[in-house]
């Protein structure tokens, strides 16, 4: 059924999803060529039902031969209805699932600057709602389009083997109602377009509300919460409308098409037959078919919400898999191995138009050294570790790893050989086990244990490793969670080593018995240690102190301890606990 | 539904009164669009009869008569559908409403146990409340399908009663299948949507943890592991999509089947022409629409299951047993124009004299053959008005347990044990510990992506915005942005530093000048020069402090340092000072 067709950009953007699949939706298509043909024949049957009856010489048997077959044939059409549904669901699914991961993998692979801008609870109602949509869409919807599609073209078929003035009355207007319905369904889709960015925020807001759950109880902000809730959902109320609104516009122009139709069958028949052209059983065969549109054509109705959907889903899948990584993946040279060195030449950062974070920071730290890195909170200590990691790109100056320009790394390599242990802590749903390989099935329980153990985590191993994390079963505290994710680090062998406020919830006792475990992991490594409590730092090599977005000091510890005129030193004075 | 207290029927009713109007008026001009094929079905028979008389005049006039039969069924449905629609977003808003509300309100009646995973959580908020909006609307469907079905059966009736009887024959097969196959659509359906909320629970984890996995360079098995989620789903949904569509299916082609089983049983009478052309035009044209009343049936009994499911998602996250939370009333404005509620519900400040908590002990319940867990045994802890009181102690000794215990945040917890404000007892803690009374700032904070002002105001209109800000030690950055306190700070926060964060949250605990303020390790936010000047502010303020802290600093200025350990509450030794 043309009338249903996306424009030219959803048709491509569809055709570029489904690609993977095309011979299964080729079976598919063959299939509902068989369903499209069957309800063909039940008109024919009572056209000649009629024709009999008209001729007035007819028995009560000749009539039961039609009647027969259009009941035989009416069942056996629910039953190929049955399995056409069921095709069509699994064709679905199966696309549904294999974009789902790709759009999975392809967001993860985004830069940090893409995650700070859009919320989780926003990129689960794109990849997993819109991808919903598209489903809903190839497995319902596109199923009954082609059926009727195929069951027009059968019935200009029969219609001008009838008579060949009424095939191509037919034919002429099923392609006008075809072009009305058509043009009148782009308008709906931009309103849907606006409907569906409308429920993302109000389930984006709903999400960070609910992951706030505590902060928002404990500070009395239940009424506040709600009426932004409001404001979010008198959106979407005003968004639905509207795109309501567009979709019975559409609609009525459909159903109006389809009973001028009707009416012009009706007329034309009585022209038709008065001139001895047809048969009365062939008007009522023309008026059968004429119904028989409309009926396909409400399913499709009843699912325009679907299609709604769906065509502003693509468009949006669309824009997604386009969205690009800020940081290319181009690099071809390899640092060599072992230890890495950074070097920083004039590096300066700054988020779009937002103030400079980091300006001419010059900094050589040789391969193999334990280095702190201290200073205020927004000084730029975490911006630093983030290039180190090229979570983003320096907007000014260079840096190098292992004397090689971060970018000529291949990103892959880059991942592999510095590992960084983040300020935040993020679990998954699952298993001790799984939080600590997350995921990956060839790291033994052996290691595992190990890495937890290493990581002051004993008690929690006692406990078994299998145990799921979170809800009511185990939850950990927040001291707890740093050190597991920790511990991922001891699964590992990189070759450079950055901590990023790594211990900074985890009481000074508790560090201190890390303190061996840890100092064994750097050995042989270059290590970069963010930490504000600087009695974390007591025994690395060197110090870089950072405010305002440039380094203040830099020297060997020990000789900036001693210094009396240091900045080091004076952090020290201030910082009573980390005299011993 | 039976012994269900209140049953899906009822709590879908209730949810559907809550704005009645729209949803009367849809139903009215529901009803008269159903019954408009009736008119058609009378005109097409009129039509054939003038073409059978060969009276071609008469037969376009009637053709006519289709195509303003049709704009009246088409303005019935415009402002039937423009009037439904508000009615279904408003019972949308209303459950959503509900939940949201349970899960963000400081204790009280209404405070429903927080959720394990916002991920799993939204998917109840995104489609249960749609499953059951789309149950009473599958009310209207059949209540405009009962008045058509009525209109026509008499009307075919009387044209032959036998040929119109054995139409039912059909109609009675589809809606026995429908019943029997009632309780695995429900099964189905319970089972695809655990499969779909294991599945976005993790893709919200893996989304939150973008970071992590990258660093960790664990991209292939994270998504191996969401792949097999994905295809555990897929199987589950197949499943209860192809059993619903095939129930649907079966029911439209109920038209088909009865008109066959009508030719075979009329054939007598067509033969002899008692039953004319136009008669049959009549049946077939009716009987397109005769099949909807079935389909609807059908389609509200599945809906009414998927309603049950729903509800009993919903309720998990709203207070009491029965799910009549879900239901339950509320104000909703639905026009911005609208005047904005109360923001801060007028909660008397009652000036804090004396805390006393008296053996405050705190278990987790066993799972999985563990042992059940006590976090904390027995403590005993008493700040008097303007006191400085710290907690110290190793990773995972129950500290911030403690203290969620006290502000009656420990939901998964059995809490035994007394709180005693100026001497009495508080009975709902959660919604005693909030401002003016306290305020709570956790050790790992969550903001929302507003502006960074709202995130300390959160609504209140006596909230102190700039002295909050100049005692946690962020008016200085905040100063430093080009919007000031209108800066937006992104999902969760993102655009501040991990301090920033910490610092502005510290500000919102503070903002409502509360009584007792309960801090979590505040270390990773403040250097030591920062954290000093706020303990110092706070004991000018006169505020009560109780805090977790491993600063010198903090031991200091307290009034009293106590430690925590395996779960007991004691007097700090003096030899841990030196750490």
């Amino acid at each position: 059924m043309s009338a249903m067709a996306a424009s030219g950009e959803h048709w491509r953007a569809l055709a570029r999803l489904v690609r993977a699949e095309v011979r299964t939706y080729i079976r598919l298509a063959l299939v509902l060529t068989v369903g499209a043909s069957l309800p063909l024949a039940g008109p024919l049957l009572v056209r000649r039902v009629v024709d009999l009856a008209a001729s007035g010489s007819a028995s009560t048997a000749d009539v039961v031969g039609p009647a027969t077959a259009y009941l035989v044939i009416a069942i056996a059409s629910q039953f190929l209805a049955v399995f056409v549904t069921w095709l069509a669901t699994v064709t679905a699914w199966n696309t549904a699932n294999r974009l789902r991961l790709e759009l999975a993998e392809h967001v993860l692979s985004l830069d940090l600057e893409f995650h700070r801008t859009h919320s989780p609870g926003e990129l689960i109602q794109r990849i997993d709602g819109d991808i919903t949509s598209v489903s809903d869409f190839l497995s319902k919807i596109v199923a009954k389009a082609v059926s009727a599609l195929l069951l027009v073209l059968g019935m200009v078929v029969v219609l001008t083997v009838l008579n060949w003035r009424l095939g191509l009355g037919f034919a002429v207007y099923a392609l006008i109602a075809g072009w009305i319905a058509g043009r009148t369904r782009d308008r709906a889709v931009g309103e849907t377009v606006t409907e569906m960015a409308a429920h993302a925020k109000m389930y984006g807001g709903i999400e960070e509300r609910l992951t706030a759950g505590e902060d928002l109880r404990s500070n009395r902000a239940g009424p506040h919460v709600m009426w932004r809730f409001i404001q979010d959902n008198t959106e979407v109320l005003a968004a639905s409308m509207r795109s309501e609104k567009a979709f019975i516009a559409f609609w009525a122009r459909v159903q109006l098409t389809l009973i001028v139709g009707v009416a012009i069958a009706l007329g034309g028949s009585a022209w038709f037959l008065q001139a001895g052209a047809i048969s009365l059983g062939t008007t009522l065969l023309l008026v059968q078919y004429a119904l028989m549109l409309r009926r396909p054509l409400e399913d499709l109705v009843d699912d325009f919400d679907v299609i709604q959907k769906a065509s502003g889903a693509m468009v949006r899948v669309g824009e997604l898999q386009a969205t690009r990584s800020a940081l290319a993946d181009n690099g071809s040279a390899s640092p060599p191995p072992g230890a890495l060195s950074v070097e920083c030449v004039g590096l300066g950062f700054h988020y779009g138009d937002g103030d400079p974070i980091l300006t001419k920071v010059n900094l050589s730290i040789p391969a193999g050294r334990t280095v702190g890195l201290v200073g205020r909170t927004g000084g730029g200590k975490t911006t630093l570790a983030r290039l180190v990691l090229r979570l983003a790109d320096a907007t000014e100056g260079q840096l190098l790893l292992g004397g090689v320009p971060i970018q000529d790394l291949p990103l892959g390599e880059l991942r592999s050989r510095v590992a960084m242990i983040p300020q935040e802590v993020h679990l998954l749903a699952g298993s001790v086990r799984e939080n600590v390989t997350l995921f990956d099935a060839s790291v033994s329980d052996d290691r595992v244990v190990d890495a937890l153990t290493r990581a002051g985590l004993a008690k929690l191993v006692a406990g078994g490793i299998h145990r799921r994390l979170g809800g009511d079963e185990l939850s950990l505290s927040a001291g707890e969670e740093q050190l597991l994710s920790m511990a991922r680090i001891w699964l590992r062998d990189p070759d450079l080593i950055v901590l990023d406020e790594a211990t900074a919830r985890i009481d000074p006792k508790t560090e201190e018995r890390l303190h061996d475990a840890l100092a064994e992991l750097t050995q042989g490594r270059t290590a970069l240690i963010v930490a504000h409590r600087l009695s974390t730092l007591h025994s690395v090599d060197e110090i870089v102190v950072i405010d305002g977005g440039r380094i203040l000091e830099h020297g060997n510890r020990a000789s900036l301890e001693a210094d009396p005129n240091s900045e080091y030193r004076r952090m020290l004075d201030l910082g009573l606990e980390a005299q011993r | 539904m039976r012994g269900r207290p209140p049953g899906t029927w009822r709590l879908a009713w209730r949810i559907s009164q809550h704005k009645p109007k729209p949803l009367w008026l849809g139903t009215l001009l529901f009803t008269i669009f159903f019954c408009f094929p009736v008119l058609t079905g009378l005109v097409v028979a009129g039509a054939l009869r003038a073409i059978e008389a060969q009276n071609t005049g008469r037969a376009i006039g009637f053709a006519f008569l289709l195509i303003l039969t049709e704009l009246g069924r088409i303005v019935s449905i415009y402002y039937g559908i423009i009037w439904f629609i508000r009615a279904w977003e408003l019972m949308q808003g209303l459950m959503r409403a509900n939940m949201l509300h349970a899960q963000v309100v400081s204790g009280g009646k209404d405070a429903g146990r927080p959720v394990a995973s916002a991920g799993e959580a939204l998917s109840t908020f995104r489609d249960d409340p749609e499953d059951v909006a789309d149950f009473v609307d599958s009310w209207l469907d059949v209540t405009g399908g009962l008045a058509f079905t009525i209109i026509a059966v008499v009307l075919l009736g009387s044209i032959d009663r036998v040929a119109t009887a054995v139409i039912f024959v059909p109609m009675a097969v589809v809606v026995l299948l429908t019943k029997l196959l009632d309780d695995r659509i429900k099964r189905y359906r319970r089972l695809d949507r655990e499969a779909t909320v294991a599945f976005t629970g993790q893709l919200g984890d893996v989304l939150s943890a973008a970071t992590t996995i990258k660093l960790n360079d664990a991209h292939a098995p994270v998504l191996a592991k969401l792949g097999q989620l994905a295809e555990r789903r897929r199987y589950t949904g197949v499943r209860d999509r192809v059993l619903e569509e095939s129930l649907q299916t079966t029911s439209s082609g109920f038209a088909e089947v009865a008109l066959g089983v009508m030719l075979l049983v009329s054939a007598g009478s067509l033969a002899a022409g008692n039953l004319t052309t136009a008669d049959l035009a009549l049946f077939v044209v009716l009987l397109g629409y005769l099949g909807f009343l079935p389909r609807m049936l059908g389609r509200m009994l599945a809906r009414r299951k998927q309603s049950v499911v729903a509800l009993d998602n919903m309720r998990r996250l709203v207070a009491g047993q029965d799910g009549a939370n879900v239901a339950a009333p509320r104000h909703l404005p639905i026009d911005l124009a609208d005047p904005q509620p109360e923001v801060i519900a007028e909660v008397p400040r009652i000036p804090l004299e004396q805390l006393r908590v008296s053996g405050l002990t705190v278990s987790f319940p066993a799972v999985d053959g563990a042992e059940r867990v006590e976090v904390v045994s027995g403590a005993n802890l008493v700040l008097k008005r303007g006191s400085f009181t710290v907690i110290t102690g190793p990773v995972g000794s129950g500290k911030t347990t403690l203290l969620r215990a006290v502000l009656g945040l420990a939901h998964r917890a059995t809490v035994g044990g007394t709180v005693a404000w100026n001497g009495q007892e508080v009975a709902d803690r959660g919604q005693f510990f909030a401002p003016p009374q306290a305020a709570f700032l956790p050790q790992v904070p969550n903001l929302i992506s507003d502006s960074l002002g709202d995130n300390v105001v959160l609504g209140s209109a006596d909230a102190e915005l700039d002295w909050a800000l100049e005692l946690s030690a962020v008016a200085a950055d905040v100063a430093a942005m080009p919007d000031g306190v209108d800066t937006l700070i992104g999902p969760r926060g993102v655009r501040l530093s991990g301090g920033q964060r910490q610092r502005v949250a510290t500000a919102r605990a503070l903002a409502r000048r509360p009584e007792l303020l309960v801090l979590d390790d505040l270390s990773s936010a403040l250097d030591v020069e920062t954290e000093k000047l706020l303990w110092q502010n706070l004991s000018d303020a006169g505020i009560t402090v109780l805090c977790v802290s491993h600063r010198l600093v903090a031991f200091d200025l307290a009034d009293q340092v106590l430690e925590m350990e395996d779960g007991r509450l004691k007097p700090r030794s003096s030899s841990t000072d030196s750490v």
